[in-house]
């Protein structure tokens, strides 16, 4: 079950448009940390993801474990909502 | 392989859902033509992913490409046009219908509009795949952001090449655009470009490949280029690379269709914008010929809908799922 998600994004993201999208229609409820808003939280984007990239979605499950998706993926995505 | 009668069936499948695709799914869509998109990434396509758009028509000041390619979107889903996530695998002609092979299973379509475009493509050098998305990048308003006050490559000297070096001046402290040969972009990115290699944001290097990627400590940090002219090693100390140097056709899923493709891969079509397998339709980028416009992509898609229309008047009553 999920417990809570983030999404890593900027302003002109496409990607992370899509994946808002597909939480939206799935009913999920997300926070979005901006990086061009707030650029000292990149590091931690990175250091969750690996990559210099965005989106990166978070999905932290009730047991406290967590799912890290990196881009519009959504073969990676959808499971991790479950 | 399932009954025919048990594939769901659709008037018009369209592969993709770029400029093309939505321009023709509104036309289809509203003159209730039942219209199924599938698109594999993102509906807007390149268009969503590019930064600025200043020339397509009825935008004065021009728009955003995701602002264009979400207005699209919602145009062609007011009239009623589907889109799926997925992919498209194969297409198989079977007369009247044509049979898609997708990621969601077989469907069956009467008529198809491939719109599937293209996508950046890559250089092929020692390093880009080692350091892609921690170092190596093809999406500046993706991954941009990474970039605040660091230096950067962009290779390549087209529109795009340009376009985006511009965009990530906003970010970058520097750019130094690697360019082969000469700068080919318009002449109206040529006269922007000017004013950041005035205020030394870039750095235009003509007649330069890049060679290799270089990185310590799990980074980038240096670009290997040639001149060509010398035949000098030059060094790039650098945060990261942007990579813009052309397109590559998103054809292979028609490889042994029958579908007739050019030398580079891009699908033939007849003055109906008709492929080689009769009610298979192509528009954008993928069609041999295009000028890899956003707005004739659109205009493609327009009169592509009408042709498709015209073939499916000639054919039997509409599908009736």
């Amino acid at each position: 079950m999920v417990k809570n998600i983030t999404i890593f994004t900027t302003n002109t993201c496409a990607y992370c448009a899509m994946v808002k999208k597909y939480l939206d229609v799935k009913n999920h409820k997300y926070e979005v940390v901006n990086l061009d808003e707030q650029p000292e939280r990149q590091a931690e984007a990175l250091a969750l993801s690996g990559a210099l990239t965005v989106p990166v979605t978070v999905v932290t499950k009730h047991d406290d474990s967590r799912e890290v998706v990196v881009g519009y993926n959504l073969a990676k995505l959808a499971p991790a909502l479950v | 392989m399932a009954e025919t009668k048990d594939i769901p069936k659709h008037d018009v499948i369209m592969v993709g859902a770029g400029p093309a695709a939505l321009a023709a799914a509104i036309y289809t869509t509203r003159e209730d033509i039942d219209t199924l998109l599938f698109e594999r990434a993102v509906p807007g396509g390149l268009a969503a992913v590019t930064d600025w758009v200043d020339n397509y028509p009825g935008f004065a000041k021009g728009l955003a490409g995701l602002d264009l390619a979400t207005a699209l979107q919602q145009q062609a889903e007011r009239f009623g046009a589907v889109i799926e996530l997925g992919e498209v695998l194969k297409i198989h002609d079977e007369g009247e219908w044509k049979r898609l092979e997708t990621t969601s299973g077989d469907m069956l379509a009467r008529a198809v509009l491939i719109a599937t475009g293209s996508d950046y493509k890559k250089i092929g050098v020692p390093g880009e795949q080692e350091y892609y998305a921690r170092g190596v990048h093809y999406c500046a308003t993706c991954d941009g952001a990474f970039y605040r006050d660091k230096r950067l490559v962009v290779v390549g000297g087209g529109n795009s090449a340009v376009q985006e070096s511009i965009f990530l001046t906003r970010y970058a402290s520097h750019i130094d655009l690697l360019v082969r040969s000469t700068v080919k972009a318009s002449d109206v990115l040529q006269h922007d470009l000017q004013k950041y290699v005035d205020e030394g944001k870039i750095t235009v290097h003509l007649g330069t490949t890049t060679d290799e990627i270089l990185g310590e400590d799990n980074k980038v940090v240096k670009v290997v280029g040639t001149t060509t002219e010398t035949g000098r090693k030059i060094i790039f100390e650098t945060d990261g690379v942007f990579v813009f140097v052309g397109l590559k056709p998103n054809s292979e899923f028609l490889e042994g269709s029958g579908i007739e493709l050019d030398h580079i891969h891009l699908v033939k079509s007849d003055e109906n914008l008709q492929t080689s397998m009769p009610g298979v339709f192509v528009a954008g980028d993928i069609r041999s010929g295009a000028t890899m416009q956003i707005a004739s992509a659109s205009g493609e898609g327009a009169t592509a809908a009408l042709k498709i229309r015209e073939y499916l008047e000639g054919r039997e009553h509409p599908v009736q799922n």
